[in-house]
């Protein structure tokens, strides 16, 4: 086992691992937060995306004990309270998802292409997607909820849609 | 967040499941977590078909962490034998093979559960699996339906006699043989649809929890109904139903996989009982993909009586279905093939017989439209008619479709087409896509050498399917559901239905609050508790008409009893009552208004007396009314580049008749996700097997599945419905994308490679096999 110190959705969380355990398993197992999914646990279905110091990462990639230092933000962390964030309102309105399985992935994988290009378009969109499987959607209202979020955080509130 | 409208149902209301899941606080079943909690993983077998000569787990017992071992043999000790608990849920006879839940004698896939092991980790019940050793002698693979009709075939079954799990008896409706005597042309097809599977972004799982103080079972569930899994669980541990608690939450995705349980789940079960402590089972992706089960593989040796005009006068059809090991569900399908083949169409003679087989790969399972393929074949067959009469696919299907009258047309093989409207879709399909505008820009391409294509192909769904004399319209029977008014004033309706995607807690609730007269947040639909619900469970799209019925009648009496509750508070009669926005008023008098929730609040809290019944709880009952047909008709433009042999999807439109809607944002997604899987399912999946019967498709890297950039935007037009019941139009829809998707896609692609005379006998068309036909057509011509 080793100890490890990570921050996870802005709090200091310590603990051991063993050194084979995936992030995405510490973090669902050890630190509870089940929000983060496992589809493939080989690095191409893209739901166990989490954002590990800015950049999205699959969680079922990296070991826990890689993870030791860095800053991790999960689904959980997007929003205070069991509220939602710009990007998680602008989803349901589109009627995003289905089953949900998928959805931590596509809202992480999504919320770090809108942080470093707010102005993506749709072709852009689904190229930075395309490493996402959902298997319910045929990707429409996925792709349409992120447009859509684009499309307010770029207006100034109060502005209409 | 209250969401409030005039109307709910028709609308495309905000599901009320999505706060959960957008913000990670959905709860599927591995994220469940029980005190002492273990964790199960299977070893399996790495031959596709061998004896089993001996196993030792002695070195896995051994290792630290690890709590127990069972292999085949113990599990059968421990459960009860019988049948296949789906088979039996289904009413099935006939002939079933024998197997344990676990291999004991023989394996006979690729990745068939010989031993369970628990253990304190996943991990370490992964190294204890690596512990076990099993020691086979191999026996001759039977890799396709051709070796497994080959009598000199060893039979995976030994109580089969042979690789035969079924013979469907040759029928025939009208006159088969004077419709081929009267043809002008007769063709002859070879058609194959190849193996593919549902692939649920979640796989199969469970948290079997059983308590030896109270002899309970308590079972946390993947499944597609609660009480399906409850019967499997009674059936194969021997447990009294009372004792068996089966939960579920929310469901990664199914598309039919999951409607029983499966043998692992019930492995699992088994080992928690002997443990005494919960043990969890998580498929992971390499298992789902190997072992869980597949679909389709079906080959059809069509033979078709046609006039010179393009009428189709008769089929004569041979349907040869590959069941894989462990044969349930594969062994059931020529029936519903059959009675849908005609489809929509005039069709006034057709042969069918079948013949399901076994072999060792994974087992048939039902997959969105298990019998999907009767599409597949009848719109192929059209179109390839169609090339060699110089026609076009609208119009030979124009020629060939029945169009509605008064009385409906009947299907050649009994059901009547009741409010089918696929001449209009297909009209309408054929003015969005502007076929004249289509055919210009296709040959202008042409000349740049870039080659496009346009396909049409059209369905029809039996969800439910039209009322018949004898019973229910939904071949299911009854749906029902219990409704009460809680004491807080919130309507609940507690559903068999176990969704998995498809939001029936927003559509219900959409639904009730319409009939009741209460806002949307003021219902609550409870499902996935064995101890809660009715029976049901979710699938063959029976949800729109049979649940969305049972929720609208059984709304309407919850409301008449509640009604004649206020009555006596309000010292008025019931007739004089209404109610709207969450208020119970004397109709004409807005004063006197006086709230649900306190109407609610009062029968809680006391006794009223002999004559007042202030139990505001019903139980209802659905037959699905008038029934109908969902259906429509699709039409897709691809681009092939003949040099890579990569096919890119241009367009996609859909005009779609479901009846009355009631969520559209619902509807459409459940049609969006259907066309992709069929688009995923020709373009790129394939559930491939070498001739030894090793699986070649373990990992995404070979299960190619669609992406963001492969599936394009997806028009869809709804048509303005025939209603045929006085209140329940809705109509099933879960299903149709899937079943015409794939026709709809290959016919384009046909179509697109016509300068080469291509002709298309199959459903999977990667790059490579492009290419492969484009040469044997030019080496041909
Ligand atoms: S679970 Fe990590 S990419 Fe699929
Ligand atoms: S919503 Fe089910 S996998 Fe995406």
């Amino acid at each position: 086992m080793v100890d490890i110190t990570l921050t996870v959705n802005g709090a200091i969380r310590t603990g051991s691992a063993e050194a084979r355990k995936t992030l995405a398993d510490y973090l669902r197992d050890d630190l509870e937060l089940t929000g983060t999914h496992v589809g493939c646990e080989h690095g191409v279905c893209g739901a166990c995306t989490v954002i590990v110091d800015g950049l999205p990462v699959r969680s079922c990639l990296m070991l826990a004990v890689q993870a030791a230092g860095s800053e991790v933000t999960t689904i959980e962390g997007l929003a205070p309270d069991g509220g939602l964030g710009p990007l998680q309102q602008a989803m349901w309105d589109s009627h995003s998802f289905q089953c949900g399985f998928c959805t931590p992935g596509f809202v992480m994988q999504a919320t770090a292409l809108l942080s470093h290009h707010p102005d993506a378009d749709e072709q852009q969109i689904r190229e930075a997607l395309s490493g996402n499987i959902c298997r319910c959607t045929g990707y429409q209202s996925i792709i349409d909820g992120v447009l859509l979020a684009a499309r307010r955080l770029r207006q100034p509130a109060g502005q209409g849609e | 967040m209250a969401i409030v409208a005039e109307r709910y149902t028709g609308a495309s209301i905000r599901r009320s499941e999505d706060p959960r899941i957008l913000t990670g606080a959905g709860r599927y079943v591995d994220d469940v977590k029980l005190p002492g909690m273990l964790h199960a993983a299977f070893v399996r077998s790495p031959l596709a078909h061998a004896q089993v000569r001996s196993i030792d787990v002695s070195a896995a017992r051994d290792l630290p962490g690890v709590v127990a071992v069972f292999t085949g043999a113990e599990i059968e000790d421990m459960t009860v034998p019988g049948p296949d608990p789906l088979v039996a849920f289904f009413g099935d006879t006939g002939p079933t093979p024998e197997f344990t839940l676990l291999a004991t004698d023989k394996v006979r896939l690729v990745g068939d559960p010989v031993a369970i092991v628990v253990a304190e980790s996943r991990y370490l019940a992964e190294d204890g699996c690596d512990l076990v050793e099993v020691e086979y002698d191999e026996l001759a693979p039977v890799a396709s339906a051709a070796a497994a009709l080959d009598p000199a075939s060893p039979p995976l079954f030994a109580n089969l006699g042979s690789n035969i799990a079924r013979e469907h008896p040759r029928a025939e409706f009208g006159d088969v043989a004077a419709a081929f005597a009267q043809a002008d042309r007769v063709f002859d097809f070879h058609i194959d649809v190849h193996r593919h599977q549902n692939v649920p972004m979640e796989g199969r799982g469970c948290v079997a929890s059983y308590d030896p103080q109270t002899a309970v079972m308590t079972f946390y569930a993947a499944t597609q109904g609660v009480h399906v899994t409850k019967m499997g669980i009674v059936m194969r541990l021997g447990i009294e139903p009372d004792k068996v608690h089966v939960l579920a939450g929310d469901i990664g995705g199914s598309f039919g996989l999951k409607i029983g349980v499966s043998r692992e789940e019930l492995a699992a079960a088994a080992a928690s009982r002997a443990v005494a402590r919960p043990v969890k089972w998580t498929e992971d992706r390499g298992e789902n993909l190997t072992a869980s089960g597949q679909a389709r593989e079906e080959s059809f040796d069509v033979r078709a009586a046609v006039s010179n005009d393009g009428d189709l006068l008769g089929l004569d059809v041979r349907m040869v279905v590959d069941t894989g090991s462990y044969p349930s569900m594969g062994a059931m399908l020529a029936g519903i093939v059959q009675a849908m083949l005609p489809g929509p169409y005039k069709l006034a003679a057709m042969g069918f017989e079948a013949t399901a087989v076994t072999t060792n790969k994974a087992p048939y399972v039902a997959y969105r439209g298990p019998w999907a393929s009767e599409t597949f074949v009848r719109e192929r067959v059209l179109d390839l008619i169609a090339h060699e009469l110089g026609l076009d696919p609208v119009e030979i299907r124009r020629r060939n479709i029945a169009p509605r009258t008064e009385p409906p047309a009947v299907m050649v093989t009994g059901r009547p087409l009741v409010g089918v409207t696929t001449m209009e879709s297909l009209e309408r399909v054929a003015e969005l896509a502007d076929f004249p505008a289509f055919r210009r820009r296709q040959a202008a391409a042409r000349i740049e050498g870039r080659h496009l294509g346009i396909g049409v192909a059209t369905f029809i769904e039996a969800a439910p399917g039209p009322r018949s004399q004898d019973g229910p319209s939904d071949p299911e029977g009854m749906e029902a559901m219990r409704l009460r008014l809680d004491g807080d004033g919130v309507v609940v309706l507690f559903t068999g239905q176990m969704p998995h995607g498809q939001s029936h807690q927003t559509t219900l609730a959409q639904i009730a609050a319409d009939e009741f007269g209460v806002p949307f947040d003021q219902v609550r639909v409870v499902v996935g508790d064995s101890d809660l619900v009715p029976f049901g469970l979710t699938g063959g799209s029976r949800f729109a008409t049979m649940t969305g019925g049972v929720a609208l009648h059984g709304t309407r009496q919850l409301k008449a009893k509640v009604l004649d509750f206020a009555s006596h508070l309000m010292e008025v009669s019931a007739q004089d009552l209404q109610i709207t926005d969450g208020n119970i008023w004397v109709r004409g008098d807005p004063e006197s208004a006086i709230a649900v929730t306190e109407i609610a609040r009062q029968a809680a809290s006391g006794d009223f007396g002999p004559g007042v019944d202030a139990n505001l709880e019903v139980e209802a009952a659905y037959d699905g009314g008038a029934g109908g047909w969902s259906g429509g008709t699709h039409c897709a433009i691809v681009e092939v580049d003949v040099e890579t042999g990569l096919v890119s999807v241009e367009r996609y439109i859909v005009t779609e008749d479901c009846g009355a809607l009631i969520n559209p944002a619902v509807v459409e997604g459940q049609i969006r996700g259907g066309v992709a899987q069929g688009i995923g399912a020709v373009l790129l999946e394939r559930s491939a097997y070498d001739e030894f019967g090793n699986f070649q498709s373990a990992t995404f890297m070979d299960y190619l599945m669609p992406t963001a950039c492969d599936i394009p935007r997806i028009e869809i037009e709804h048509l303005e419905t025939v209603p045929l019941d006085a209140d329940v139009n809705f109509r099933g829809v879960g299903e149709g994308g899937m079943i015409v998707a794939p026709p709809t896609i290959v016919n384009a692609i046909e179509d697109a490679l016509s300068p080469f005379g291509v002709r298309i006998y199959e459903q999977h068309l990667p790059p490579a096999r492009i290419l492969e036909l484009i040469s044997m057509a030019r080496r041909a011509s």
